[in-house]
């Protein structure tokens, strides 16, 4: 084993262990004592000494430090143990179970759904190499699917379907009706990321030489199809192993949404109320579920291609020569609409409470009013700052992070594959429990899931800008490795890696809205596009536009992602060095008049 | 004979499992003599840049040392120390892409001078007579004469420098900071026939005029022919070419 696989190894176990440690200790980790809120809400008549308090500790298993804890957590899980919640008193186990239960139904129904979407979207693709047609990528129906998180489709799906035209029911868990609407809003979203990742494999699959030389050696269609299909799906199995992981917190929302009883709204309702064991057991059920995922993933690409596939092994889709132009308006037409928001809403007050309740949209309010009165035009705008401001601060930091650890890169493969792997409603969920709902947490969680792809951007974008001739051969003028780093290496990857972060900026924002959505971030009255959204639909019979003004906003913002998405694939290589280019004797230096690096 | 100017001693490069090394220099001694043009020839991957990289000190050797004039150079794991880091210089392949961007030529030496330090180490240096001048300026105009340069390029960026204009930028780069051994890789490949020619010249009158030794790696065999020696390397093993003009120091290869 080379070293930098071995160190690459050795971080991956490390960031797994630090994990299950994590998890044990939680309880510990919360910085409130839950021993006195405890015994307030169980033994009123007790004084709160520090005998009783120590006593309570004691019951709940909160002595020893953080290892202690976690290592009794896990002697009894192994045991069969989960704990008992501190909120009821009762054995968490069942509990859990019990939800699991649900979700796994619920999962089911939604991976269908999936597979249908993804089936439909890929169906023409395929259609056209057997036609020996043209291929493209997947079209703008499979952008378009992808476009709205799980928590807006589930909102949207409940406000049309079940409330206005009362087809299904809108919430609970009932019967196989009430199973439909849930499984759509869990399934659309992934379904469409899947079937659009298929579908631009097997274009670029089917550019390949090896598919020439099989027809052009009469093969029939139907095994050219089969091989082209096995090599594409080869290629995306560990992508959409991370898909299905972040349907498990997509199910999160969705659960809330349609008030089913299952794992994520157990997880929600132990965050909320703090109860750690709780959630605990129910982040060691989501824990394994994404273990199972990951474990299904890596062994489908195994008996399709019998190995992991080296970087850059896969053809990148062909390219669409419209597709990039019809990205770029779509992103400048979003930006304007959001900067028309903002300059209509700002200067009106987003607290005052002086309309009607529920007031109708009119000239005056263009919006119309919330359930207490206020200005929803105000607070959507002010929303917009509320949402992205924060957006704005995690993706500096995200970028920053990134570059530092792209100097490590081996070191941090681990925790970057650990971070990738946990949905960001999950990691909201955890750092609530733990610290309460606040806007830095979702901030924090939100960070937690938006620094990997930046880091191993930045790791290789460190790696091309070390190659440049003009960086290898730096040593020789006396420049020591570190000012290497600092003076050329850093100032040639950070605007590309900036770039990067940029254009993930609406994704980020959506991200913090989906946990505002449901709660942990941002607390009334501050505006924030998930709070209002999740304040409106309660009234979606009585006044659709409370739910429609953030609504609107946050599909605004999902389009603008998408087609920022869709810029960021265009751009990825020209940053650097054009790999066309390379063999020109340009340098491949920035091409501005460099600010003289000072003596 | 005098001391060698260049000592190399079991330099190697292994990378890979330890069950399953590759190598790609095999532990090799090579000694180089002051006023002495060496050259190295062989195929692609042949492990040429590989040796060349080592003595310049930009890629640390798996074992081995280097001296150069009696100073400890670099050796395993150990990269050169900027007290002696002006002691070897090279001449890249393409020296557009190879000097930094966006500077004139003559801004970059001057930062290499200041850097080395070379004027508090003149006394080692001591880079010829050509090269004794007081100043940085009179330094880099001397450097440039012996690379054959116009001074007037000098304040051009090696963007504005042709090929083989930006190859004598190198040239007067490297030899402005005194050094006693110039490795060349490859400096003429991608030049055409004329100024591959000139450039030549410039380079094998360099142990003349500055009293040091040159190691030029080519794919040339009428510019290798021109050097007093030739060494061979295939797969990682250097030896000693048939009818090496000058024979008598040791290559071992093992």
């Amino acid at each position: 084993m080379r070293t930098s696989d071995r160190r690459a190894l050795i971080s991956r176990i490390l960031a797994g262990l630090g994990l299950l440690g994590i998890v044990g200790a939680l309880p510990w980790l919360s910085q409130r004592d839950p021993a006195l809120s405890v015994l307030r809400a169980r033994y009123s008549e007790l004084e709160p000494t520090p005998e009783a308090i120590a006593a309570v500790r004691a019951e709940l298993g909160l002595e020893g430090g953080p290892v202690a804890i976690s290592a009794r957590w896990w002697e009894g899980v192994l045991h069969g143990d989960l704990g008992t919640s501190w909120v009821s008193g009762a054995p968490v186990g069942p509990g859990v179970w019990h939800a699991v239960g649900v979700s796994a139904t619920l999962t089911v129904l939604a991976l269908l759904v999936s597979f249908l979407v993804a089936a439909a979207l890929v169906a023409p693709v395929l259609r056209a190499i057997a036609r020996d047609r043209p291929v493209r990528g997947s079209g703008p129906v499979g952008v378009a699917m992808t476009a709205l998180p799980e928590f807006l489709l589930a909102s949207g799906l409940l406000v049309i379907v079940a409330v206005h035209l009362q087809w299904l029911p809108p919430y609970g868990w009932t019967g196989f009706g009430s199973a439909v609407l849930p499984a759509l809003a869990l399934g659309i979203p992934g379904g469409g990321l899947f079937g659009r990742l298929l579908g631009d494999a097997l274009a670029g699959s089917s550019r390949e030489t090896w598919v020439q030389v099989w027809c052009l050696s009469g093969a029939p269609r139907r095994v050219v199809l089969a091989a082209v299909l096995r090599r594409a799906l080869a290629s995306v199995v560990d992508q959409v192993g991370l898909i299905f992981i972040g349907v498990l917190g997509g199910a999160v929302a969705v659960e809330q949404v349609f008030a089913i009883p299952g794992l994520g709204r157990y997880l929600l309702g132990a965050a909320n109320s703090q109860d750690l064991p709780a959630l605990q057991a129910g982040v060691l059920a989501m824990a394994a579920a994404a273990v199972v995922i990951g474990v299904a993933a890596s062994a489908t690409r195994l008996w399709l291609l019998g190995g992991p596939l080296p970087a850059g092994a896969v053809s990148p889709p062909p390219e669409r020569p419209h597709g990039d132009r019809l990205a770029q308006w779509t992103f400048g037409v979003g930006c304007a609409l959001l900067a028309l928001l903002l300059v209509l809403g700002l200067p009106r007050d987003p607290f005052e409470i002086v309309h009607e309740r529920l007031a109708a949209p009119s000239w005056e309010l263009p919006f119309g009013a919330d359930a207490s009165g206020r200005d929803l035009l105000a607070r959507v705008a002010h929303g917009a700052l509320g949402t992205l401001v924060p957006a704005l601060g995690i993706v500096v930091a995200a970028v920053a992070v990134g570059l530092v650890l792209a100097f490590v890169p081996n070191a941090v493969r681990g925790p970057i594959e650990v971070a990738n792997a946990t949905p960001p409603i999950i990691a909201g969920v955890i750092i609530a429990a733990l610290f309460g709902p606040t806007v830095g947490g979702a901030a924090v969680a939100v960070l937690w899931v938006s620094w990997p792809p930046l880091a191993s951007h930045a790791v290789a974008l460190v790696e091309e800008a070390k190659a440049m001739p003009h960086v290898k051969w730096l040593p020789l003028a006396g420049v020591r490795p570190f000012e290497v780093m600092v003076r050329h290496v850093v100032p040639v990857v950070a605007p590309a890696l900036a770039r990067h972060g940029m254009l993930r900026l609406p994704g980020v924002a959506l991200a913090l809205a989906s946990l505002g959505f449901l709660g942990l971030g941002a607390q009334p009255p501050a505006p924030e596009w998930g709070r209002l959204l999740a304040e409106g639909i309660d009234y979606v019979e009585r006044a659709p536009w409370t739910t429609a003004a953030p609504a609107v906003a946050l599909i605004l913002i999902s389009v603008i992602a998408v087609a920022a998405a869709s810029l960021q694939g265009s751009n990825f290589r020209w940053p650097l060095a054009p790999r066309r280019a390379a063999t020109s004797a340009a340098p491949v230096a920035p091409r501005e008049p460099e600010p003289a690096d000072a003596p | 004979m005098s001391a060698p100017l260049l000592k190399a001693r079991g330099i190697s490069v292994a990378y890979g499992t330890r069950r399953r090394p590759i190598t790609a220099l095999h532990p090799t001694d090579l000694d180089l003599h002051a006023g002495e043009s060496v050259a190295v020839v062989g195929r692609s991957g042949a492990g040429k840049s590989t040796l060349a990289e080592i003595v310049l000190g930009l890629r640390t050797a798996s074992t081995g040392h280097v001296s150069v004039a009696g100073e400890r150079f670099c050796g395993a794991g150990r990269a050169p120390h900027r007290r002696c880091r002006h002691l070897v210089q090279g001449v890249p392949q393409d020296a557009g892409a190879s000097l930094p961007p966006g500077v004139p030529v003559r801004v970059s030496i001057e930062r290499a001078i200041d850097r080395l330090g070379v004027g508090r180490h003149d006394a080692r240096a001591a880079a010829g007579a050509a090269l004794d001048a007081a100043t940085a300026a009179d330094r880099i105009l001397a450097a440039a004469k012996i690379a054959h340069l116009d001074p007037a390029l000098l304040d051009r960026t090696p963007r504005q420098l042709s090929g083989g204009q930006a190859q004598r930028a190198a040239i007067a780069r490297a030899v402005a900071v005194g050094p006693r051994l110039i490795v060349a890789d490859e400096p003429t490949s991608a030049l055409d026939a004329r100024t591959a020619a000139g450039l030549a010249d410039a380079l094998l009158a360099l142990p003349g005029r500055t009293g040091g030794a040159l190691l030029l790696v080519t794919h040339d065999d009428a510019l290798a022919a021109r050097c007093d020696r030739i060494l061979t390397v295939r797969d990682g093993v250097v030896t000693p070419a048939p009818g090496a003009s000058r024979p008598g120091t040791a290559e071992r290869a093992a």
